[in-house]
């Protein structure tokens, strides 16, 4: 089925160039442990401090990451040819985007392996809600930011805008995951908020791709 | 990119139709009312000082442009309102070769391969055949500017398309690798299908052209058969500023 | 032309009426005393922030289904007025919140709505002028301006949810907790400013019109 071909290809090509340099995830992987570290020293490692001082990091992260998802096209001047391959462009939404959420998944867990030893979470005893929080972060986090990334690629000054076009659109995922995260280390469920990151989720990637087809569109 | 037989290649019906093609960019006009026919079969060169309009042309019949007015069709399609159409059709071939540096030549292809819905062919035939055999491992930045321009060629071969767009195909060349370049248009012609090269080396595109499009200053100033064309008229034309 | 000036000199009258009733004929506030006059400022001006946003998505929809150019200078100049005007609300909003409420920032809902609003507009405004293209800075904007405009309710929520505070809305339906001459000043203001904003919107427009023929030039 060669819809899934042009996404796995897209996918596996944005995690092969990844792989091969890791520079985007090692700046953010940097940011997001500079972020909580600097928080924790100066408010302090209280256990209920660490959901908020994650998912901030989470946030600021993605802000650096999600420029680099357009970079080796814009590096090495390949993005005509990628536009002008025969197929809906929609496909290479999907496939960035699987390829982000991937990338963000990875920065997840190791950013829980780190605040749960600063912050002292017990985060195996919570593992299988924290799992499902971040499948809802990441992905609403991923599906706005895979926009973005189309956006930015033909502006000037594109790392400075992006948290100032991400921050804002992403800021109900940020705060839900807070909720939710504090809610499950305190055991008890928040049904609300799962319908509100749900929601947005969904929405996101509806609208998203066909968004992300209009913003590739030839000038 | 999946059919390789173009559509049946009547006298009739111009691989290439252009009317009054047109695009500017903020106040300068790239192209300016160009209307031509390119008939199916044969290779027209686009010929022209820096800056007349030649890569602006080849990137509107690509539909890596939107024209501000006028229209184009290949094969019938119109490049705006059949855009995905005449991209199925299409290899385009810009003067920067585009390739992923930190991927491999083989990487490189297989990716466009699986783009263009051909996922499961061996790359090895398209490497050998652009002079590559034996480097598919190597990552493609130790790779010098000709050999990234035949990775590119390779690229635009396995796609198999019916209109084949060269910009500036013979920059960094050698003599092998202008072979390379004549052997594509030619095979993409015998299928029924066209080629449109922007060259600056008329002595290399003249072996091969059909037709003759001169450029100025974005607009058409001579459209003519190559026999019509001796190259001290052409050495004219590339001396206006 | 005649009749824009005629909606400018609409606009002036109001504006002067509404100056008058809020700053001189209505009475003071019972709690807030004369601090309330802000108010008449305020409101209208998140208002029109909001209507701005609205006509803002309106447009880029409509551009992006339609592409003709005058849904793109809509657009343009319904994103920069609303840059303006939703500037002012935060300004007002924190000049009347001082004495009010002792602080010149609250973290409720409103509050930081409306200045994810400031944001998003100035993002979509920045995102056309860094743009290689004018076109295609228009369409990004566009893309911006919609996305904001389907996430703002979100946003909305999200922020009420998470912490809750500010007065109960005055104008809820059928429920005016308001003096009836206080309501007036607010009624004419909130009018006042809406046709001023319409006056403004349709002089940037021609503005908007007349730069894109000069460069067709």
């Amino acid at each position: 089925m060669t819809t899934i071909d042009r996404v796995a290809a897209v996918t596996s090509k944005e995690l092969l160039l990844e792989w091969r340099g890791r520079q985007t995830a090692t700046a953010m992987g940097m940011v997001a442990l500079l972020v909580i570290l600097f928080l924790g020293v100066v408010l302090g490692s209280e256990p209920a401090r660490a959901p908020a001082v994650l998912w901030v990091a989470m946030g600021f992260a993605t802000v650096l990451g999600i420029p680099r998802l357009t970079q080796a096209e814009v590096e090495q001047q390949a993005l005509e040819t990628l536009l002008l391959y025969p197929g809906s462009r929609e496909h290479i939404y999907w496939g960035k985007f699987l390829a982000l959420v991937v990338m963000l998944t990875a920065l997840l867990a190791f950013l829980w392996a780190l605040v749960g030893v600063l912050f002292n979470i017990p985060i195996w005893t919570h593992l299988p809600a924290l799992i499902g929080i971040g499948v809802l972060g990441v992905i609403g986090l991923a599906a706005i930011g895979t926009l973005l990334a189309g956006v930015v690629l033909h502006v000037r000054a594109r790392e400075l805008l992006m948290p100032l076009l991400l921050l804002p659109l992403a800021l109900p995922v940020v705060l839900g995951c807070v909720r939710l995260t504090e809610a499950a280390l305190a055991g008890r469920g928040e049904g609300m908020w799962l319908v509100v990151l749900g929601v947005f989720g969904l929405t996101a990637l509806l609208v998203c791709p066909i968004l992300f087809e209009v913003v590739m569109e030839e000038p | 990119m999946s059919n390789p037989d173009p559509p049946a290649a009547s006298a009739d019906i111009p691989a290439i139709a252009a009317t009054a093609l047109t695009r500017r960019f903020g106040r300068a006009w790239a192209v300016r009312d160009l209307t031509f026919a390119v008939p199916p079969r044969s290779v027209l060169l686009v010929v022209g000082p820096n800056g007349s309009g030649k890569t602006t042309l080849l990137r509107l019949l690509a539909t890596a442009l939107r024209p501000t007015s006028g229209k184009a069709t290949v094969f019938g399609h119109d490049v705006v309102a059949h855009a995905e159409m005449v991209r199925a059709q299409v290899a385009f071939v810009s003067a920067t070769p585009g390739v992923y540096d930190s991927l491999t030549a083989r990487e490189n292809l297989q990716f466009a391969a699986a783009m263009c819905g051909r996922r499961f062919e061996p790359m090895t035939l398209w490497l050998e055949r652009v002079g590559l055999a034996g480097l598919g491992e190597h990552p493609v930045r130790t790779f010098s500017q000709g050999m990234k321009r035949r990775l590119a060629l390779a690229r635009a071969w396995l796609a198999v398309p019916s209109v084949l767009i060269l910009d500036e195909p013979y920059n960094g060349l050698d003599a092998e690798g202008v072979r390379l370049v004549h052997t594509m248009v030619t095979e993409t012609t015998q299928r029924g299908g066209c080629a449109v090269v922007a060259t600056q080396e008329w002595e290399r595109g003249r072996r091969i052209a059909d037709g003759v499009l001169v450029l100025s200053g974005g607009r058409l100033a001579d459209h003519a058969p190559a026999a019509h064309f001796a190259a001290h008229i052409l050495t004219m034309a590339g001396s206006h500023p | 032309m005649r009749g824009q000036t005629f909606l400018g000199a609409i606009a002036l009258g109001l504006l002067a009426a509404g100056a008058y009733v809020g700053l001189v004929a209505s009475p003071p506030d019972a709690f807030q005393g004369e601090y309330v006059r802000i108010m008449y400022a305020h409101v209208p001006n998140a208002w029109v922030a909001y209507v701005a946003f609205a006509i803002t998505c309106v447009a880029s929809a409509l551009y992006l289904a339609k592409r003709t150019p005058v849904y793109d200078y809509i657009a343009h100049s319904a994103t920069e007025l609303g840059v303006v005007f939703t500037g002012l609300a935060l300004v007002t909003g924190s000049i009347w919140g001082r004495p009010v409420w002792g602080t010149w920032w609250t973290w409720d809902a409103r509050l930081v709505t409306t200045a994810v609003l400031f944001f998003i507009y100035l993002g979509a405004l920045l995102v056309r002028g860094l743009a290689d293209d004018p076109r295609r800075g228009a369409r990004l904007a566009a893309v911006v301006s919609i996305v904001g405009f389907l996430d703002v309710p979100v946003i909305h929520y999200s922020v009420v949810w998470f912490r809750t505070l500010h007065q109960p809305a005055s104008l809820t339906r059928g429920d005016i907790k308001i003096a009836p001459p206080m309501l007036a000043a607010l009624l004419l203001g909130l009018l006042a400013f809406t046709v001023l904003f319409a006056y403004l919107l349709t002089l940037r427009i021609r503005l908007a019109r007349a730069e894109d023929a000069g460069e067709a030039a």
